[in-house]
This record gives C-alpha cells, sequence and structure tokens, in this order.
C-alpha cells in the first residue's frame, strides 16, 4: 500500500451469472480485489476461472442479458463504477482505464491503418481532456512517439501499414500503444503476449514493464501463466472458479504457496531442471450451473474437510512472522508489503 | 425439464439439439411473430376453399350488382369491378404466391449447392473457374430481364414463370455455398477427414455441408420473399397468373387503374404480399440466431 | 537398436505467393527412432508445422525424400495408401477447428473406424467407447456431445483418441497443449506419454513450450526459417546448447523458480523480429539476430555438422568433427 491512501481499483465481493440454455452460471461467487497506484498486480488463473469477466465488468462490456451483476461493487477511486450512467463511461475508458487483450488481430480494425487507429484514439483522448482542435502533424507525431516507445522500428512506416501486414508481436505493441496513450492510471493486460513467441513475448514484457515504471500506470496482468507473473508483479492473485483463493506478495507466494490449489499449480509447471511431468490436478474445474457448495475446491483437494462443504471459507490474513523473518515489511520502493492471505479452512488457525 | 442432464443415445441427441434450437429461435420475439403470421397464411392457403365465403369468386365468377363494394361485414376486403370478393381471392392468391416460392426453391437451391461445394473444395482450379464463371454470367442478368424474356418467349403462365425464375435463381446459392467452403476448406477437420481416408462425397455432404446450414437456410427464408416479389412483378406486368385466375400481383395491377377511390381492389393485395415477405424475413433472423455456433 | 521409423533428407516445401516464395521448409534432414519422442522446436515462420503437414500428407514435398518403415512418403493424402493414412496420424494444433463443430463425439470417432475397420456398427461404437475410456473422459457423458460445449482440454483429448483410433505406429503432434492451462497440460501429457508406452508409439511432438520439451523429448531438434539449426538428445540440447539461436531462445522463456533461472544460458537479450519467410537474409539466415555473428556470416549459409556426439549444428562457430550428417542416427 502506498502510504494507505485510496486504492485506485477496488473489487468487493463481485458475484455475476450468466444465462444460457441449460440453466444460469454462477461464474463469479465473491471476488474481492485490489490495485494502489502505481502497482504491478498480477491475477492468475485458469480457463473458465472468470477472470476476463472480472476485467469485463470492469470496463463494463459485459453483455447485459445474459449477464446479471447479482451484488458487488467495483470502486475507481473511491466511485462505483458500476453504479456509474452509461454517459459517464466512455470518459472513464479513453483517460483512466485501459486495456489490451490476447488477440491483437480481432483488437484492431483490418481496414484502417495503424495511423488512422491510434490518431483516432489520441484525438479522442485530447479532446477528454479538453483540447478542442486538434492538429492533424501532432496527432502523427504524437503517435509515432508512442510506438517509438513500445520499441517499434520504424514508426512511420507503421503508422502507413494495416494491420494484416505486421507480425503478431508489431501489433501487440501497437495494442500496447494504443492502451497507454495519455497516461492511463490503470492498464488491464489480458494475456498480452500469449499468442506470441517466446523471444518476442520476453521482449514486449520487458518493455511494458519499462513503460508501466516509468508513468507509474497501475497494471492489473491476467494471465495463467506463472511465469510471466513471477518477473513482472508486485503482488498476485490466485483465481479459481471465481472466487480468489490466495493472494501474497510475488516472491512470497511462490517461495510459500498456502493453498492446495496453488501448490498443484505450481507443481504441474514443467520446469527445466527435468523432473519429468508432474500427473496434474485430479478432478475438473466445476460445472458452474451447479457449483460445489461451500469451499468450489473441495472436490479436487486432498485436504478436504467436513466445513469445507459448507462455507465458502474467507481470506484469512497469515500472520507475518515478524522475528524471524528476514523479509522487510517495506520494500525498496517505499511499498508496504501485503499480508499473504489464503481463503482456506487449513489456515484457520494461524490466521491473525 | 432437466436440461444439464448428459445426453444418453441419439434419440435423445436429436430431441436435445431441436430443443436447444428452438430455445435460440425463441429469443428473439419477432421472429415468433413472424413464424406465427406465416403459419396462419399457409394454413389458409392450404384450406382456402373450406375457410373462405365465398371460393367460387376465385374463378370465372361475375355479378355486377356488387362490384366496388367497399369493405364490409359481408366482403371484409370489398369487391373488385366484376363483383367478386377480394377477401377470397386474396387467400387463393396466396396458394400461387407460396407455391411458386416453394417450386422455384426446390429447383433452384439443390443444384446451386452442388455445384458451391465442388467448385470450393476441388483442387483442379480449371473446374472452379468454369463453374464460377458461368455462375457470373447468369448473375449479370438482371432477374426480371430474364424472367421477362423466357416468358414472353413460351405462353405466359404460372409454371413458365416458375421455370423461368428457377433458372434465375441458383447462381446465388451456388456462390453462397461456395464462399462458405473455401473458407472451410483449410480447417482442420476436413483436413483430418482428407487424411483418415473419407471419399470425396462423403467429405463435401457430410463435413462441408452441415456447416453451410446456417447461412444456406437463412437465405431461403429471404428468398422467398424476393421469389414472390418477383413473382407477383411478373404477374403485374402481365406475364405470369393470368386472369381470371387470383394471383396477388395480377390484382395489385388490376386495382391499380381503381385508385385512389376504389383503394380496396389494390391495397389489400398489396398488404397480403408484405404480410407474407415481411414474414419470412423475421423467421430468417431467428433462424440466422438457431443456427449459429455457440461456443460457452 | 531400434532403427529410424522416418527418414526425412534435403525436404523442401516452397509455397508461390504472389508476394515471392515463401521457403516454409529449406532442405531438412533428421531421421525419427522407432518408440521416441522426437521434439521440434521453433518460433511462428520456423517451418515445424509445415514438415508435421508434409509427412503426414497434408502437402506433396517440393524436393527432397521422406521415407516411412522404408517405403517413400513423398506424396500427398490423395495418393497414398490407405494403410499409410491407417499408420501415421496427426493432433492438430488448434483444438477448436480440429473438430466439426456439427458432428457428435461418436460420428468423430467413428469416422476413421468406418473408412478403416470392416466392423458393423454396435461393434465400432464400443470401439468408441472404448477409445473415450482410453483418453479418461466417460462415454457416458460424452458420446453425444457436440465440441462448442466442450473445453479445450476435452477437445483434445477427443483428437488423440481418433488420431488412436487406427492403431497407428507415428503421431505427430503439432503444439498439442499450447492452447491449454498448465493443469489440463499435465494430464493429456501424461496420457500420452502412457499411451506412448502402452501402444508403442513414436512421437514427432512439435511445441514452442521449451520446459515442456525438456520433460518430453528424448531427441530435440530447433528450427528457424525453415532450417534446422540444431539437433541433440535432450539433455545436451538443454545443458550445452550451441547455436546462438537456441540459446538466444532458451534465455528467454519465463521460468518459476531460481533453480531454473541458474540453468537458463546467460546474457542473451532476445534482439529483433523473425523476418518474414519471403525475405529470407542471405548466409546464414539468422545473422541478422545474432549476437555472435562474423563476416562469413553474412556470406555463406552453414552446413549441419557433428561438433559432438549425437550433437549436430549447423553454424559457422562450429567445426565439423566427424563428417555424419543427422539422417545416420
Amino acid at each position: 500500500m502506498m502510504n494507505g491512501s485510496t486504492p485506485l481499483l477496488e473489487i468487493r465481493d463481485l458475484h455475476v451469472r450468466f444465462k444460457i440454455y441449460e440453466g444460469e452460471l454462477k461464474v463469479l461467487n465473491g471476488v474481492d480485489l485490489r490495485i494502489d497506484e502505481g502497482e504491478k498486480v498480477g491475477l492468475v488463473g485458469e480457463t473458465g476461472c472468470g477472470k476476463t469477466t472480472t476485467i469485463k465488468s470492469v470496463l463494463r462490456v459485459l453483455p447485459m442479458p445474459p449477464a446479471r451483476i447479482i451484488k458487488g461493487e467495483i470502486l475507481y477511486k473511491g466511485k462505483d463504477i458500476l453504479k456509474m450512467r452509461r454517459a459517464e463511461i466512455p470518459s472513464l475508458r479513453r483517460g483512466e482505464i485501459s486495456a489490451i487483450f490476447q488477440d491483437p488481430l480481432t483488437s484492431l480494425n483490418p481496414v484502417f491503418t495503424i495511423g488512422q487507429q491510434l490518431g483516432d484514439i489520441i484525438k479522442f483522448s485530447l479532446k477528454n481532456q479538453g483540447m478542442k482542435r486538434v492538429k492533424r502533424e501532432n496527432i502523427r507525431l504524437n503517435a509515432a512517439s508512442l510506438l517509438k516507445e513500445t520499441g517499434m522500428p520504424d514508426p512511420e512506416r507503421i503508422l502507413k501499414s494495416y494491420p494484416v501486414q505486421l507480425s503478431g508481436g508489431m501489433r501487440q505493441r501497437v495494442c500496447i500503444s494504443e492502451a497507454l496513450r495519455v497516461n492511463v492510471n490503470l492498464l488491464m493486460a489480458d494475456e498480452p503476449t500469449t499468442n506470441l513467441d517466446v523471444t518476442i513475448q520476453d521482449q514486449i514484457l520487458r518493455r511494458l514493464d519499462d513503460l508501466v515504471e516509468k508513468r507509474g500506470t497501475s497494471i492489473l496482468l491476467i494471465t495463467h501463466s506463472l511465469g510471466v507473473v513471477r518477473n513482472l508483479t508486485h503482488r498476485v492473485y490466485i483465481m479459481y472458479a471465481g472466487n480468489i483463493i490466495e493472494t501474497a506478495e510475488t516472491r512470497e507466494l511462490f517461495k510459500n504457496p498456502l493453498h492446495p490449489y496453488t501448490q498443484g499449480l505450481l507443481k504441474t509447471v514443467p520446469r527445466l531442471t527435468g523432473e519429468g511431468v508432474s500427473k496434474g490436478i485430479p478432478g475438473r474445474i466445476p460445472n458452474y450451473l451447479d457449483p460445489p457448495r461451500g469451499c468450489r475446491y473441495h472436490p479436487r483437494c486432498d485436504h478436504r474437510m467436513p466445513i469445507c462443504k459448507k462455507d465458502r471459507p474467507p481470506l484469512y490474513v497469515m500472520e507475518r512472522d515478524r522475528k524471524t523473518s528476514s523479509d522487510p515489511a517495506i520494500s525498496s520502493g517505499g511499498r508496504i508489503k501485503e499480508d499473504h492471505r489464503v481463503a482456506c479452512y487449513l489456515y484457520r488457525s494461524r490466521a491473525e | 425439464m432437466a436440461r444439464n442432464r448428459p445426453v444418453r443415445s441419439a434419440l435423445e441427441a436429436k430431441r436435445v439439439n431441436i430443443s436447444k434450437g428452438w430455445y435460440k429461435f425463441s429469443r428473439n420475439p419477432l421472429s415468433g411473430l413472424g413464424l406465427g403470421v406465416l403459419i396462419v397464411i399457409v394454413f389458409a392457403a392450404l384450406l382456402a376453399p373450406f375457410i373462405t365465403p365465398y371460393p367460387e369468386h376465385a374463378g370465372p365468377f361475375t355479378d355486377f350488382r356488387r362490384s366496388s363494394l367497399p369493405p364490409s361485414l359481408t366482403h371484409l376486403f370489398g369487391t373488385d369491378t366484376v363483383g367478386r370478393d377480394v377477401f377470397s381471392r386474396v387467400i387463393f392468391g396466396y396458394r400461387f404466391s407460396l407455391l411458386l416460392a416453394i417450386v422455384v426453391i426446390s429447383l433452384s437451391v439443390p443444384p446451386g449447392i452442388l455445384l458451391g461445394l465442388v467448385a470450393g473444395y476441388t483442387r483442379r482450379h480449371w473446374i472452379e473457374i468454369a463453374i464460377m464463371r458461368i455462375t457470373d454470367i447468369f448473375l449479370a442478368v438482371p432477374p426480371l430481364v430474364l424472367a421477362l424474356a423466357i416468358t414472353a418467349m413460351l405462353s405466359p403462365n404460372l409454371l413458365n414463370q416458375m421455370m423461368a425464375i428457377s433458372l434465375m435463381w441458383w447462381p446465388w446459392y451456388c456462390r453462397l455455398v461456395y464462399s462458405v467452403t473455401t473458407s472451410l476448406r483449410h480447417e482442420y477437420f476436413v483436413h483430418d477427414a482428407e487424411l483418415t481416408g473419407a471419399r470425396k462425397m462423403f467429405i463435401l455432404l457430410r463435413t462441408v455441408l452441415p456447416n453451410c446450414v446456417g447461412p444456406i437456410l437463412t437465405k431461403i427464408t429471404l428468398d422467398m420473399g424476393f421469389v414472390i416479389t418477383l413473382g407477383a412483378s411478373l404477374s403485374f406486368i402481365g406475364l405470369g397468373v393470368q386472369p381470371p385466375k387470383p394471383g396477388l400481383g395480377t390484382m395489385v395491377a388490376d386495382g391499380a387503374k381503381r385508385l385512389p377511390a376504389e383503394w380496396w381492389m389494390t391495397v389489400f393485395p398489396a398488404l397480403a404480399i408484405v404480410a407474407v415477405i415481411l414474414s419470412f424475413n423475421l423467421i430468417g433472423d431467428g433462424l440466422r440466431d438457431m443456427f449459429a455456433v455457440e461456443e460457452i | 537398436m531400434k532403427g529410424p521409423i522416418l527418414t526425412v533428407e534435403n525436404l523442401k516445401k516452397y509455397f508461390f505467393t504472389k508476394q515471392g516464395t515463401v521457403k516454409a521448409v529449406d532442405r531438412v534432414s533428421f531421421s525419427v527412432i522407432q518408440g521416441e519422442t522426437f521434439g521440434l522446436v521453433g518460433e511462428s515462420g520456423s517451418g515445424k508445422t509445415t514438415i508435421a503437414h508434409t509427412i503426414v500428407g497434408i502437402y506433396a514435398p517440393s524436393g527432397g525424400a521422406a521415407l516411412f518403415k522404408g517405403k517413400n512418403i513423398g506424396v500427398d493424402s490423395s495418393r497414398r495408401s490407405i494403410d499409410l493414412k491407417k499408420d501415421i496420424r496427426i493432433v492438430f494444433q488448434d483444438p477448436g477447428s480440429s473438430l466439426n463443430p456439427r458432428w457428435s463425439i461418436k460420428q468423430i470417432l467413428d469416422l476413421p473406424l468406418r473408412v478403416h475397420s470392416a466392423n458393423a456398427g454396435p461393434e465400432r461404437l464400443e470401439r468408441v467407447r472404448e477409445l473415450l475410456s482410453m483418453v479418461e473422459l466417460p462415454p457416458e457423458e460424452y458420446l453425444y456431445k457436440y465440441p462448442p460445449s466442450m473445453g479445450g482440454g476435452e477437445k483434445q483429448m477427443v483428437a488423440i483418441a481418433r488420431a488412436l483410433a487406427t492403431n497407428p505406429s507415428f503421431v505427430a503432434l503439432d503444439e498439442p497443449t499450447s492452447a491449454l492451462d498448465v493443469s489440463v497440460q499435465a494430464k493429456i501429457i501424461n496420457l500420452l506419454m502412457g499411451l506412448q508406452e502402452k501402444l508403442h508409439l513414436t512421437y514427432l511432438f512439435i511445441t514452442h513450450d521449451l520446459s515442456l520439451m525438456r520433460n518430453m523429448a528424448t531427441r530435440v531438434a530447433i528450427m528457424y526459417l525453415g532450417k534446422i539449426c540444431e539437433v541433440a538428445p535432450t539433455v545436451a540440447f538443454f545443458q550445452r546448447p550451441f547455436h546462438p539461436y537456441t540459446r538466444m531462445l532458451l534465455s528467454s522463456i519465463q521460468v518459476i523458480s531460481d533453480q531454473e533461472e541458474e540453468l537458463k544460458p546467460k546474457k542473451i537479450i532476445s534482439r529483433g523480429e523473425i523476418p518474414s519467410p519471403v525475405n529470407v537474409p542471405p548466409g546464414c539466415s539468422f545473422h541478422l539476430r545474432c549476437p555472435e555473428r562474423m563476416d562469413i556470416c553474412r556470406r555463406v549459409d552453414p552446413v549441419m555438422v557433428e561438433h559432438e556426439t549425437g550433437h549436430f549444428v549447423r553454424c559457422h562457430l562450429y567445426p565439423d568433427r566427424s563428417g555424419r550428417q543427422p539422417t545416420d542416427a
């Protein structure tokens, strides 16, 4: 936490359901998440855990039927996004929160050049800030410098090209420029590099990291790749079946995973050390039409107890062992380190 | 009904599919309306001799004492210049329109689909080119003009009208199926069927075609409307259903001479045409939703 | 010692487009030994998928030879014998498009049986149930399901069952788990390894995930712009990578523990983008991005040499030590 100020984004107890032919999918079951200014936060979870639904809720792009928000709040700088009127949302999207998605080819309009698309966005953002008339030359220079910042060689040529003429890596860089224009406060990146080659992925993640550090933008990095999160974030949330089941400082989580799911997940990642492939986590993700009562992970859990079937465990705060831990409570950047919290009855007695 | 239960037999699978399809269709209230109106029209047309008040008016009949009467309780849509009940004639007129639509679609769609599949799938470039250029030639001629020419060469009647329009209609399906087929051609599941050793006909009809059904059916419903309009247009200029038979277009033409004073002779047949076309179009929307492949 | 089941020699596959000739596969040679898992690694444009597609018969090669069990397979599937189609199978990369969305799982698994076995309906249904059980999908639940209502992992397991339906000897696996989560991936990889042992299969395993390759493959080959850069047994490939591209790739992977960080080659920040395959640079195709390029690299394309026993590399930095080729496995 930066000096205890209001968090930039806070999701409180969000419940979302989707109506389909077979019934109602109870996708989000009480999601709690917080991002402070200047923080890099990871949201890790497997396909179908609800991560995309979560960010779509923040951006207010969920198709409202069939989706329904049952309860919960999404507070941005203290104001509830869910209660905002439709008219206020575009300015939120233009100036404050932006997003990058997984497939840059579908995020970009195939029939306009990069220059036209980036130019439009810059124009809207500048108008949003109050500038009445913007010169075309200014827009072009602005666009070119944005592209250069993301490491694009020869920005002038890129501005004249169409998305289909660029490689995946370049397209994603364009999307990043679009997302980072005009100093947004929060960037949500949904699997930004999953579809890209390994070497390009590395380059782009480094570049994203640089840009974010330089501008002090907060980033919510959503991915199913633990490796990416380990190298790029301050804090991580682990999500399973519509719930946050563990959260901690990144280093701490990898050193000391508490929740059985987190432990299982870390075990299934193939290692460069060559130990062979683990057996994976038994069972499957729950059917959202009729999810398990209590802790949604309990059918797959080796350590399940009777109470796990009754009520959903809250996020218990683990007592920080201040005497023996050599880890300082304040990081080198001035951030007060977060507590390690886990939603599992195994740790009920250890909680503060 | 427990919609969430796993399906345990082929029969049950078919039932669930139909039920799911209906669910997707019915999410569109307008499509339901269109379907309802169409069902009423079809039944009315089928049972025309039994439900119309004056079935004998749909033929050579005159009663000049009751000519040009405005709409009333005895004559819902009024009577025409020779005393025939417009309402009864409209219902009988639907028979011709629907028959025309059904025959034209039945004759033109299957060859169009087959040619489109072959053109889109074949590796032999010349076959593809040959089929598509012939298609282009047919598409280049405006349908009304060709239909006019053919009907004028042969004698003007419903049968020739149907033949003429059928000849015009197949290219659209060929092109539609061709475009879907070429886009599916390189999907992995098609490659897999080829690599497994399935025969070409099997691949075309059982692998590719089922994926074209959605656009084809949607187009068929929209086309019903077009064909009926085309038929009415031909009748309007005297090349379709010949008097004294009650073709809707013919009735519009005859009644037009009596506008605006005796408006009912034209307006009701025209509205009847609009009703049937509109209902087909609304159904088309629902059908498109029904066939959309939804991923969860 | 088992011999090679597949040998590929100077294999070429060129595509002729309006922008130029795409040399997707450009004189590739290697052998796959019966029973092993031969790994093929590379980024986009490397040609690894094209090689798999050529071996399996989606394309006929533009040049070079491919021999399977001694017989020439350098033709596309329309010219192959039915026995060959039964024997070489493929699991495709994208589970979403590898299963026909309009067919039920029963129909999908029935097709190979209809083509290749003489059995009647009920016997084939029994076999379909057997196949589903083999990939741990309960038949009662999955027989009449349709792909759009299934998750990626389940679809991929059906694709594997389909590939194995004809009792093949050789299966090409093109990025079978790339679109999937780690826990599903673990399940599928375990399944594949178990089945390999049980059914005596040989795998050609393609992936861009090097950590996965480390645990799956017996030998690994890395490709760049249509050519192989290095081939070696797995441990040697990872512990002593020779080619600068191999080192660049290894140093870019995101690992989750400090131990693994130690194992990565140090200090190679990846540079540049992969050039378009229509515009292959002259000389060594990697020289534009190579941190160790020399003058000769701009002019002359290196040839594959055996620098250590069983470890082949194609780079001017490494002289030939034995004169053997990767096809002489």
